[in-house]
């Protein structure tokens, strides 16, 4: 299984603090991965040195190919949508739709007007006359429409309502996921996308805090409910991480004996949005 | 080649305004102002005795002389509106071609086309360099012909005979050539202020238009004064190199010499009696192909590549 993306040692400087710090990071082919993290952690950062719009130190290869000096080679293989609605508000969506298959080889038409028609939006709309979410609605169909290896979705569906977020999600999965293509999302809404994720790394502070596939997260994290009387016999195997919800305590667990710990109260499997608050408070790494 | 097709159809497309509207709306204005002249002399006599008179006298000039100066007005004095808002709008074009994006952030889109930033900065300056001045000369040239026709349908009505009148005379294709000729040699003569124009918004954070004034009027003046100190006598400064340069592009101007309506180039060579263009042609060419061209383009490359070299970080933060 060859990786879409290879970094080694990737840090990224700003005048006087780092955003990434010495990130090495292999991403296979074929995968779901969700990036997350706090505000200011580097996800950005790290996004940005991948898709060749910033510079970074280290080493970095993304299909291949150095983002830092084939950018241009790169996006014909690599699509994505940055964190906040960026389609120009002076171009029409027929405009669009052009000039993204001229340019584009691997952009179809045919399939942008399908993901389309499930909108209000017509070629003849101004970007800057649609709502915000109708934007994001145009740009996903557009991304969607062209046929790259590696998709990067940096808060994705900012502003849009839970409907249009199932159901580009649901679409995501179904027509346009396959083993050849690889989706990084970043998003604060964890609990939306964590049934479509295959792998999960979180970033803190410009590190790596946790790089794992969900398979791992379901075999070693173990989450338990217990009654307060419980509770200090739950912490005799160390807990990762405890917090107290409608008067039952909840435990984390990292590769503990389900055995045991069943005698104890109710086992689950973590969210991904529990584990991420334990990793974040220092729990887990 | 299809990329930047596409990159050019799309700075058409933003700049369709400048680009399309503004020499249509000036082709508009010479086109109402020919009518208001004869509805002018329709409103006095509504039998055009004066107009027919106007059109015998002109009739009965010297048919050599006319030629002469319908050709100088089609050459330089009927465009010159058009040249002088092409030059703003080259200016404030290129003032934003690498701003406005930054500005609305979607440069993130345009980056996530595989379309290198080499290639979107060539789109830029060709749209500057040719498309804008291509699509201003042939509106002015419809504009032209338009106005023709009206004065034609003027004249056979008043009995006397466009061709020989003005139609025929003054050769417009020769004319028209030379203009454009003349406006693509401008763009050439002019790329050391495009590139400083693009350079400057590839980097100012804000207003671009503070940011491409101040720097070279703050140096010329520090040389004014520097020079005043030492030698309290002013010598040449960046104001005289920017003027002299100006007075220098390869424009066409009108101007009589030895008392001859003739259009001139400028540096005052005439045209041949016969309308042969051969002496401005030569004199654009010889301009473009100076010594002072060739600094002018290394100057523009060292500008160009800086803007590049922004370009490509443009999404830093």
């Amino acid at each position: 299984m060859s990786n879409v993306i290879e970094a080694r040692g990737l840090t990224k400087r700003y005048k006087g603090t780092v955003a990434v710090d010495n990130i090495d990071l292999q991403i296979p082919s074929g995968r779901i991965v969700g990036l997350i993290g706090p505000n200011g952690a580097g996800k950005t950062s790290a996004l940005k040195a991948i898709l060749g719009l910033a510079t970074y130190e280290g080493e970095l290869s993304v299909l291949g190919k150095n983002p830092g000096k084939d950018r241009a080679a790169l996006m014909e293989d690599v699509c994505f949508i940055a964190d906040v609605a960026v389609l120009p508000r002076w171009i029409k969506v027929w405009q669009l739709i052009e000039l993204t298959e001229s340019i584009h080889p691997k952009f179809s038409r045919e399939k942008c007007l399908e993901y389309l028609t499930s909108t209000k939006i017509t070629p003849e709309h101004k970007v800057k006359q649609l709502s915000k979410g109708m934007v994001v609605q145009l740009h996903l169909a557009i991304v969607m429409a062209i046929d790259v290896k590696l998709l990067v979705l940096d808060e994705p569906t900012l502003g849009l309502d839970i409907l249009f977020r199932k159901k580009f999600y649901t679409n995501l999965l179904n027509d346009y996921f396959d083993e050849e293509r690889t989706i990084i999302i970043t998003t604060h809404q964890v609990e939306e996308i964590e049934h479509i994720l295959s792998d999960l790394i979180f970033i803190q502070e410009g590190r790596i805090a946790l790089d794992c596939s969900m398979e791992e997260v379901q075999e070693s994290y173990i989450e338990l409910i217990v009654a307060p009387d419980k509770a200090a016999a739950a912490r005799e195997f160390k807990p990762l991480y405890e917090r107290e919800l409608f008067g039952r305590f909840i435990f984390l667990y990292k590769n503990a004996s389900r055995e045991q710990l069943k005698t104890l109260g109710e086992l689950h499997t973590p969210s991904v949005a529990d584990l991420f608050v334990a990793t974040m408070s220092g729990g887990v790494a | 080649m299809k990329r930047l097709m596409a990159l050019i159809k799309r700075e058409f497309w933003e700049n369709k305004g400048a680009f399309r509207t503004t020499p249509l709306v000036i082709g508009g204005i010479y086109i109402v102002l020919a009518l208001m002249f004869i509805i002018t002399f329709n409103h006095f006599d509504n039998e055009f005795q004066s107009l027919k008179e106007l059109a015998r006298w002109v009739s009965q000039t010297d048919a050599g002389l006319r030629g002469d100066i319908i050709y100088g007005a089609n050459i330089a004095a009927l465009p010159a509106l058009f040249g002088i808002v092409l030059s703003f709008v080259v200016f404030f074009y290129l003032l934003g071609s690498l701003y406005d994006d930054r500005k609305d952030r979607s440069i993130l889109f345009w980056k996530s086309l595989p379309a290198s930033d080499t290639l979107t900065m060539v789109s830029k300056l060709l749209s500057a360099m040719v498309v804008a001045p291509v699509i201003f000369w042939v509106i002015y040239v419809l504009t032209y012909i338009v106005i023709m026709l009206i004065f034609s349908v003027v004249v056979l009505y008043l009995g006397e005979n466009p061709w020989t009148l003005f139609l025929g005379i003054g050769n417009p294709f020769k004319a028209w050539s030379m203009l454009l000729l003349s406006y693509l040699a401008i763009s050439i003569w002019s790329l050391p202020m495009y590139a400083w124009l693009m350079l400057v918004s590839s980097f100012a954070p804000r207003i671009p238009l503070l940011f491409a004034i101040l720097p070279p009027v703050v140096i010329a003046v520090l040389q004014i004064w520097i020079e005043f100190l030492q030698t309290f006598t002013l010598k040449k400064n960046l104001f005289g190199v920017i003027g002299e340069w100006f007075a220098n592009s390869p424009f066409i101007s009108y101007g009589s010499t030895n008392g001859n309506h003739k259009p001139v180039a400028t540096l005052g060579i005439p045209l041949t009696e016969t309308f042969g263009h051969e002496a401005t042609v030569a004199n654009i060419l010889g301009r473009l192909f100076s010594t002072h061209m060739l600094i002018g383009l290394a100057v523009a490359a060292v500008f160009l590549g800086t803007a590049l070299w922004l370009r490509r970080r443009a999404t830093e933060s």
